[in-house]
């Protein structure tokens, strides 16, 4: 009987002593940081200050508005999302700083937004988002490179990538200026670079090229210099291809110089009320073309436009809705989306998880897919091309949005049939 | 109770009275039993060992049994006149040294709480790993000799001190309970020939190719030769601080030089590249790399402040430089560094847009690259570099319980090397695991293994740079905590000194928290998270 009970002690100690390593092997589930039961805590680092503010600091104000909206409506999962926001100027240097204190100290569950495409790499570089597993939603730039899962584990996209509007670019240029001269004003880093080899594979010639070093575009004269070789290259349509302070720079600079080709405005530079607010008249881009791959803010017969100026009256209060009103709001969506699929026991892998395998059914604003999937972090795939008119209001071509979508290879152009679907009900995710 | 209160009194003994290096005991001229002096419970003994190294020990009648054995850092090994520009001068000194830099309130500290503390000043200075090792095992002898309680020997070095205690620790783990690496230069000897021969490479060849910088003839004339190419580094660095903001580039400026700086590429451009090559920190004692002056507060951290950190930090890595390179090519009978194969645009691939405006762009980076990849290159003895490796050699095995303490953005024993050293314990405790869960598929009997290292940190603060009233930036200013090279407070080197002593007594560390309370307390981060980059010729 002894013996017995104690082969049985034995058995029963090596079942604990197993046990034992299997927990050491992995650990006990720990509260993910920035998360309570009943509470939600993401951060952004942005510029809210600086040369590159103007527009982009109205994003983290949207964002917290539509998540308010969401937290009076009883929040995601019973929690309440709150956003932590930090400025870092538009100075990568201080993106990570900024970003190291929204984890460490402010203890956020993910980044949201981050701005730019030397901010955002140097960011999860520096604070090492992959290693620590940190996810970084909805990168507000559309380098190529977020896309890639392998080098950035934890980032997702939601710009389409320059690359692809580069190519809609070239694919517009080649079916209206066939034969014409093309200029091009680009930043000289990895964001222009996308670009370059996005109107490479378009085949689009350019008969000048200025590139201008990030930030060289707020130190006094070097925009008029821009415009001095515009006028001696003479180009039919010019692409401006840089952040919105470098746009205005150049048109301010135009329009002293008395210079007025077609313009081409890109995407991130393009916002009428943050160029007004960079001091260029709306006027000024009357005729220019530019391009989005959401829909128009002006827009107020697409439902999610509707739903966001709402709560942009609601909880934005005396804030001019515009494209990064429409921006901030719509990463705050997909963000609330992607936090409701991850479930009640929400982790920081459970949401990466989550959008890689959930996106498909995520609703959306944009007029492309998203193309999460566990091999690819691409948010949106392209773009519609629409005209400026005299008060800034960016309006689609042919009076509908015919959206042209491509890859960030060498895949064509071509219009997408994708079918938007219906909003959820009041804009509340299901 | 008795105990206690002679504790008391030798703190406040040794921290007022002030007299441990104040001894002037004369040091035998080769080994023999140590001179020995007590007063007020406290005894220091001097002497040499075989090799005429002079050493220091103190003690006190409250010796606790753990000896503290300290290893300085680098010491150049020879005379430094005093008109180098920048510099000044400096003589060859081989004082023992028995605790960092022979700091009073640290030898209080230690020797209040028990601890006998011991330090050589070694037979010969430079890169003197072999010698070291040699003096400090004959040191530990002598030391237990005098001091039969003796049970436990920490050692403990700074900066290429790290070097001789991590290969003491290798070669004679018999000898050592416990190990601290403070500012270590613990990494292979390719990455750190490759950080200095790197940098003072491409500065020679933007800006005064008549540096010679590698290939030092012997003896005078190789003096002579490292002596002047300090003169004309340090000339070049004072016109490179003048050009900051016209970027203008030093008139000892290479024709491919001048020829960049006729395409307006800024001279603080060509620092920078030269800075992010190498891996020299973009922050230093002044620069934190985020703040401007009033009106500049963008344009300054965007274009100029990268330069001023590496102009900053360059004195240092051009100073260890020359003197680096001349010692371990007269110790290796060759040049030591070779870049031959070296592809310098991958290397500042992942920063170039980071520091895009400072770097003046993609087109000025591209044109930076292509006349460094257009200069001839320093081809090393094959024969000299393997003997360089013997000069330095550790393979980075943790033994004993070891603290490491990294500064984030120290520009000489760069945080690259205590990086090493924590990814090369992570292969050793995921190997030693794997072979415990082996053996307990074979016998039942599972025994998890210890955790041998704790890595601390000295963060870099995220603002800390002054302006003056010009608008520039301060340099005079306190330096911002987590930079330069082995600036840590009394408390910081105590507590360090403290955890491995009880790491030495108990043979582990306790789990997590109490060490990181106690770092906290004097400032320094237990962030097993934190990962800083690797040498740049790492990868």
């Amino acid at each position: 009987m002894i013996r017995k009970n104690r082969r049985k002690l034995i058995a029963a100690s090596a079942v604990i002593a197993a046990g034992s390593i299997l927990l050491a092997a992995a650990p006990a589930q720990a509260a993910e940081q920035g998360v309570s039961a009943s509470s939600i805590k993401l951060g952004i680092t942005i510029p809210m200050t600086g040369i590159a503010s103007p527009g982009y600091n109205k994003i983290p104000g949207a964002m917290k508005a539509y998540f308010n909206y969401v937290n009076e409506n009883g929040g995601v999962n019973g929690r309440k999302i709150s956003l932590v926001v930090k400025d870092d100027q538009y100075i990568p240097t201080l993106a990570v700083a900024k970003a190291n204190e929204l984890i460490l100290k402010d203890k956020v569950f993910a980044l949201i937004g981050t701005l730019g495409t030397a901010s955002t790499k140097a960011i999860s570089r520096s604070a090492q988002l992959g290693s620590r597993g940190i996810p970084s939603l909805f990168v507000n730039t559309g380098f190529s490179g977020f896309a890639d899962k392998k080098a950035y584990p934890t980032s997702f996209s939601l710009l389409p990538s320059y690359q692809m509007e580069a190519k809609v670019i070239g694919k517009y240029l080649d079916e209206n200026y066939a034969g014409k001269k093309i200029g091009l004003i680009y930043q000289d880093d990895d964001f222009g670079v996308d670009a370059l080899n996005g109107f490479k594979q378009a085949g689009v010639n350019f008969a000048i090229k200025i590139p201008y070093a990030s930030g060289s575009q707020g130190v006094a004269g070097v925009a008029g210099t821009w415009i001095t070789k515009l006028q001696a290259a003479a180009p039919d349509v010019v692409i401006l291809f840089g952040v919105s302070s470098a746009t205005a720079a150049a048109l301010g600079n135009a329009y002293a110089y008395k210079y007025a080709p077609k313009w081409i405005l890109g995407s991130v530079g393009g916002d009428a009320t943050t160029l007004a607010a960079n001091k260029v008249p709306p006027a000024f881009l009357a005729g220019a073309k530019g391009l989005s791959f959401a829909p128009a803010p002006s827009d107020s017969t697409d439902e999610y436009i509707k739903m966001f100026m709402e709560v942009n009256a609601t909880y934005n209060k005396g804030v001019t809705f515009d494209n990064n009103i429409v921006a901030g709001m719509t990463s705050a969506f997909l963000a609330v989306q992607a936090i409701k699929s991850a479930g009640p026991n929400l982790t920081r892998k459970g949401l990466i998880a989550a959008i890689e395998k959930n996106s498909a059914s995520f609703a959306n604003p944009g007029l492309t897919p998203l193309g999460y999937s566990a091999t690819s972090h691409v948010g949106a795939t392209g773009y519609w091309i629409g005209t400026y008119d005299a008060t800034g209001a960016l309006k689609p071509d042919g009076g509908k949005y015919t959206v042209y979508t491509t890859d960030s290879g060498t895949g064509a152009v071509v219009v997408s049939t994708y079918k938007r679907p219906a909003m959820p009900a009041k804009g509340l995710p299901n | 109770m008795k105990i206690n209160s002679l504790k008391k009194k030798l703190v406040v003994l040794v921290s007022t009275a002030g007299l441990v290096l104040g001894v002037t005991a004369v040091v035998p001229a080769q080994a023999a039993d140590p001179a020995c002096t007590t007063a007020s419970y406290v005894t220091t003994c001097v002497g040499a060992t075989s090799d005429t190294a002079p050493y220091m020990f103190i003690t006190t009648a409250a010796f606790n049994g753990t000896v503290l054995l300290w290893s300085h850092g680098l010491r150049p090994n020879v005379d430094i006149p005093a008109g180098i520009p920048g510099y000044g001068g400096y003589k060859v000194t081989n004082t023992p040294e028995p605790a960092p830099g022979g700091d009073k309130a640290i030898i209080g500290a230690l020797l209040g709480a028990g601890y006998g503390i011991a330090g050589s000043g070694f037979s010969r200075q430079g890169v003197n790993v072999q010698q070291a090792v040699t003096a400090n095992v004959e040191l530990i002898d002598i030391f237990k000799k005098k001091n039969p309680t003796t049970t436990k020997v920490v050692a403990w070095g700074a900066s290429l001190g790290t070097l001789i205690t991590q290969t003491l620790a290798e070669k004679h783990p018999e000898l050592i309970d416990a190990v601290a690496l403070v500012c270590p230069a613990t990494a292979p000897t390719d990455a750190l020939i490759s950080y200095f021969g790197d940098f003072m490479w491409g500065f020679k060849t933007f800006f005064d190719p008549t540096i010679k910088g590698f290939g030092y003839s012997a003896g005078a004339a190789g003096y002579a030769e490292s002596m002047g190419d300090l003169v004309k580094f340090f000339t070049a660095l004072g016109k490179l601080q003048a050009g900051l903001v016209s970027g203008a580039w030093p008139d000892t400026s290479s024709p491919a030089g001048k020829a960049l700086e006729t395409a307006k590429i800024p001279s603080r451009s060509a620092l920078t590249l030269i800075g992010l090559m190498a891996g020299v920190p973009m922050r230093s004692e002044h620069i934190d790399g985020t703040s401007g002056p009033t009106g500049s507060e963008q344009l300054f951290p965007l274009a100029i402040a990268p330069a001023v950190a590496v102009l900053e930090n360059a004195g240092t890595v051009g100073l260890a430089e020359v003197l680096l390179m001349a010692d371990g090519e007269a110790q290796s009978g060759g040049i030591v560094f070779d870049n031959t194969k070296t592809d310098y645009a991958a290397r500042v691939d992942a920063d170039k847009d980071v520091y895009s405006m400072a770097l003046s762009g993609n087109t000025a980076i591209g044109a930076m690259l292509g006349v460094l990849a257009g200069s001839p290159r320093v081809t090393g003895s094959v024969a000299a570099m393997a003997k360089a490796k013997t000069l330095l050699a550790i393979d980075g095995t943790i033994k004993d319980p070891t603290v490491l303490l990294t500064t984030e953005s120290d520009q000489f024993t760069v945080a690259g090397a205590g990086q090493w050293m924590i990814d090369g314990y992570s292969e050793q405790y995921a190997a030693a695991k794997a072979a415990a869960l082996k053996a307990y598929g074979a016998n039942k009997s599972y025994v998890a293994p210890a955790n041998n290292l704790v890595a601390l940190w000295a963060k870099t603060g995220a603002k800390y740079t002054k302006f003056t009233a010009a608008g520039s930036p301060d340099l005079s200013a306190t330096a911002g905590a987590g930079t330069g090279h082995c600036k840590y407070s009394p408390d910081q080197y105590v507590a360090i000194a403290k955890m491995a002593a009880n790491a030495a007594k108990t043979g582990k560390f306790p789990i997590g928290g109490p060490i990181a309370t106690a770092a906290r307390k004097v400032g320094l981060s237990y962030d097993n998270k934190f990962r800083a980059p690797l040498f740049k010729s790492l990868g």
